[in-house]
């Protein structure tokens, strides 16, 4: 463990390691029954779907910190920086000029067919032109200990509370270790979050008044809703707390209604508006889109943001990167083929059993067949839908994600498949803070990392050069 | 401060304040039933009744009992699922609420209330109970109070601490005149009965020291409803209220802003210029069941005054708005 192919203990996992090693099994209880309570007295918990009434439940933590040595921290920014770039070009292009499509880069098929594609956006122009404001890119490394872009999620990402209470929670399990290694601090994200909203407040010469827009308290990630707005002082709002009228839209408070400038709204486009948008949302605020487009009202991330992280366009990126900013991309993408066209979707047809199949549009790990443990019937069912609809369906290989040392059952320290969700922040300037969400597969085996599906999470340390 | 925030404030600590007066009342009767258990006066039936009636949860437990024979009273108020006013429930919805005013609360509050919260869903709450109801109870109360505590020296004593307190004292002043109401259901309580009724609203001690000991229906009457001085009595409460409502909406104490505030005000009114035998002439329960419906009266136009609003009747009933709202509260995620 804490070594590369060839045995050989990575440096930087030196101490680490026999720090580990020195614990005993009493005192490694300790330290997890340590955090866990903390966790659950502190109500970091997340719901669990799929149940009448939403249990709540921890997300698993594993207290071995990944570590991230500054030359990679570096790479990673970089590419990162890139990619958010590339990403918000594309969206002013397509709903305005449309020139990658002129061109013949992207088909117009892939834009307009995507399921997140929004004709209402079409030649409005949003503040700062920024289009992404907050962006969570999953990250995994391969066997060849390269990073590589796994998926963008450029609409309503969620995660980087987990990512901020991991870290108290190691600060005080081992206060010890963290200062000896010169880990980055983290803490500043809600700060900078705040910045990034104010940043586009269409009132000038006013204090911003920025809320952020929840589902409500039985959505998964309220907690992290509720801990965002807390940390940055903002109001957290549900739909039916605002209002609009005549293309304003307000907070209603005990002592009467209050302008809103920025909300930053963790609601998918879909319930934002049932004037626009789906007709039988109750979540949303009737009139806020006419708001916004009439641009009193400033959304983050924008309305649209979908057809940018929907998978099919996924793999168009790295040509992105090519045409708005003329350079190679840092990041690769994982190869990947796209069932719309002939030759992939054959390609698909005939390997299943090697590849992994994801619906375009679904997240949390939903929508997917894991081609080398799927059923032969699992095969059949989505050989089905791919032929009924490619344009929904992509294909990757398997990517055999690195390990990561794990306490597992029996306290047994073993390897379990890991990835990188780091969040990017798109204001004045671009902040990527050092770090991320690091998710880690419990089950032995297993390549799927996300908390609906038996995933945990680790501290993420960046060091200092 | 957020119309919905300003509710889940005022309901937060209505609940509590509730939990804490529910702990209260069946220990004291608890404690009452083992004397009784001793003589072998009275059967647990007509102890238990007058708290049931108490806490108006005479129908749900009759309706509980018929799928469950030997339905235990204690439990039933403490712990039971069918009750939506347990102690188990009420903290439950005080957590709730404060989940959903978060950011308005502090760290200490969360922590406490969520463990509390935690606690009580656990089996070993249910263990303690069944081996030493009196802990039992004294950790309810202590959290309360600890609870309060901290709402005092944790956070802004601003707009939400005011909606905090009114909850607090409305729900208080409710909690006092249904110990009142009780002994006007027993008729001619004894004086058992009355330190019953005094220590189920702590206020033993500060009854002797105002009557000295003078065990009366009239005295005890007097105290909890007129006290001037005696944080449960419902004078006491009305005046507190009437103080939070009018900082809330920064109106001069002598004036009224909205319906909520005149009809605390009228209340008051009412108590400070009344004595014991407007009561006796009016009949005991009658006007006990007066109080308790204006304190309804000012709860539903303190919502209406700051929650809602005029323009937003829905069409959809809000069992129905509920529901839908929270299958599309799951569809969120990325």
């Amino acid at each position: 463990m804490f070594a590369n192919a060839d045995g050989r203990h990575f440096d930087h996992y030196q101490t680490l390691h026999e720090r580990f090693e020195s614990l005993g099994a009493t005192e490694l209880d300790e330290k997890r029954r340590l955090v866990e309570n903390g966790f659950l007295e502190q109500g970091i918990t997340f719901t669990v779907y799929g149940d009448d009434q939403g249990t709540e439940r921890i997300f698993p933590f594993d207290l071995i910190p990944r570590i991230i040595p500054d030359h990679e921290w570096q790479l990673i920014e970089k590419g990162l920086t890139q990619r958010i770039l590339a990403l918000n070009l594309f969206l002013h292009d397509i709903y305005h000029e449309r020139n990658i499509i002129k061109d013949g880069l992207v088909p117009e098929d892939v834009v307009v067919g995507a399921a997140h594609y929004r004709p209402e956006m079409v030649g409005v122009d949003v503040p700062q032109d920024i289009y992404i404001h907050i962006c969570g890119t999953d990250l995994i490394r391969n066997g060849e200990g390269r990073y590589l872009v796994l998926e963008d999620n450029g609409r309503c990402p969620s995660g980087v509370s987990y990512l901020l209470e991991n870290r108290e929670a190691m600060k005080r399990a081992f206060p010890g270790m963290y200062r000896q290694y010169r880990v980055r601090p983290v803490d500043n994200y809600p700060e900078l979050l705040l910045k990034t909203l104010q940043n586009l407040c269409p009132r000038p010469g006013q204090t911003p008044v920025c809320a952020l827009l929840t589902p409500g308290v039985y959505n998964s990630a309220y907690f992290e809703h509720t801990f965002l707005a807390r940390k940055m002082g903002i109001e957290i709002v549900e739909g039916s707390d605002l209002i609009a009228i005549d293309g304003y839209v307000y907070m209603r408070t005990t002592k009467g209604l209050v302008q809103v400038d920025v909300i930053y709204r963790r609601l998918d486009d879909d319930f934002l508006d049932p004037t626009v948008f789906r007709e039988d949302s109750v979540l949303g605020v009737p009139g806020i889109i006419d708001a916004y487009l009439r641009g009193n009202v400033a959304l983050a991330n924008a309305v649209g943001t979908g057809v940018a992280d929907d998978k099919v366009t996924y793999a168009f990126v790295p040509d992105m990167i090519r045409y708005y900013l003329d350079q190679d991309p840092i990041l690769e993408n994982v190869p990947t083929y796209l069932a719309w066209r002939e030759d992939d979707r054959k390609f698909i047809l005939e390997n299943l059993e090697k590849l992994v199949v994801k619906a375009a549009n679904e997240s949390g790990g939903y929508g997917m067949l894991m081609g080398p443990t799927s059923t032969s019937k699992e095969r059949e069912e989505f050989a089905a839908k791919i032929r009924r609809n490619p344009r929904n369906f992509i294909a990757q290989p398997v990517v055999s994600l690195s390990r990561h040392p794990t306490i597992c059952d029996e306290r047994q320290i073993e390897g379990r498949h890991v990835d990188l969700r780091p969040f990017i922040l798109y204001g004045k300037n671009i902040e990527i803070i050092p770090g991320g969400l690091t998710r880690v597969a419990l089950r032995k085996g297993s390549l799927v990392v996300n908390s609906s599906q038996g995933g945990g999470s680790k501290d993420t340390w960046v060091l200092y050069r | 401060m957020l119309s919905r925030v300003a509710n889940s404030l005022y309901w937060l600590s209505r609940y509590l304040e509730r939990a804490e007066n529910l702990a209260r009342l069946v220990d004291v009767n608890r404690y009452d039933a083992l004397d009784a258990a001793d003589t072998g006066k009275e059967d647990s039936d007509t102890l238990w009744r007058p708290l049931l009636y108490a806490t108006c949860s005479e129908e749900v437990y009759n309706a509980a009992k018929t799928a469950k024979d030997d339905l235990d009273v204690g439990w039933f108020i403490t712990f039971s699922p069918n009750n939506p006013d347990s102690i188990r429930q009420s903290v439950a919805q005080a957590r709730e609420n404060a989940r959903m005013a978060r950011d308005q609360i502090s760290e200490e509050m969360w922590l406490e209330l969520n463990s509390i919260h935690l606690f009580l869903q656990s089996a070993k709450a249910e263990r303690l109970w069944r081996r030493q109801p009196e802990s039992f109870y004294r950790e309810i109360i202590k959290f309360c109070l600890l609870f309060e505590g901290l709402i005092d020296a944790t956070i802004l004593q601003d707009e939400g601490w005011n909606f905090i307190q009114a909850g607090k004292y409305l729900e208080r002043a409710d909690k006092t005149t249904r110990v009142l109401d009780m002994l006007a259901f027993m008729g001619d309580p004894d004086r058992g009965k009355l330190a019953s009724a005094l220590r189920s609203c702590s206020g033993f001690s500060a009854f002797r020291d105002e009557f000295r000991s003078d065990f009366t229906s009239r005295n005890v009457m007097s105290f909890l409803l007129f006290s001037q001085s005696f944080p449960r009595s419902v004078r006491f409460c009305l005046r507190q209220l009437d103080r939070h409502l009018h900082a809330i909406s920064g109106t001069p104490e002598d004036a009224y802003s909205n319906e909520a505030e005149r009809l605390t005000g009228s209340a008051l009114a009412q108590l400070n210029f009344s004595s014991v035998d407007n009561v006796w002439a009016a009949g005991q329960h009658q006007y006990i069941d007066g109080l308790q419906k204006q304190f309804n009266d000012i709860g539903q136009n303190i919502f209406e005054t700051y929650v809602l609003l005029p323009s937003e009747i829905r069409s959809v009933t809000r069992q129905e708005a509920w529901q839908l709202q929270w299958q599309q509260q799951q569809q969120q995620q990325q």
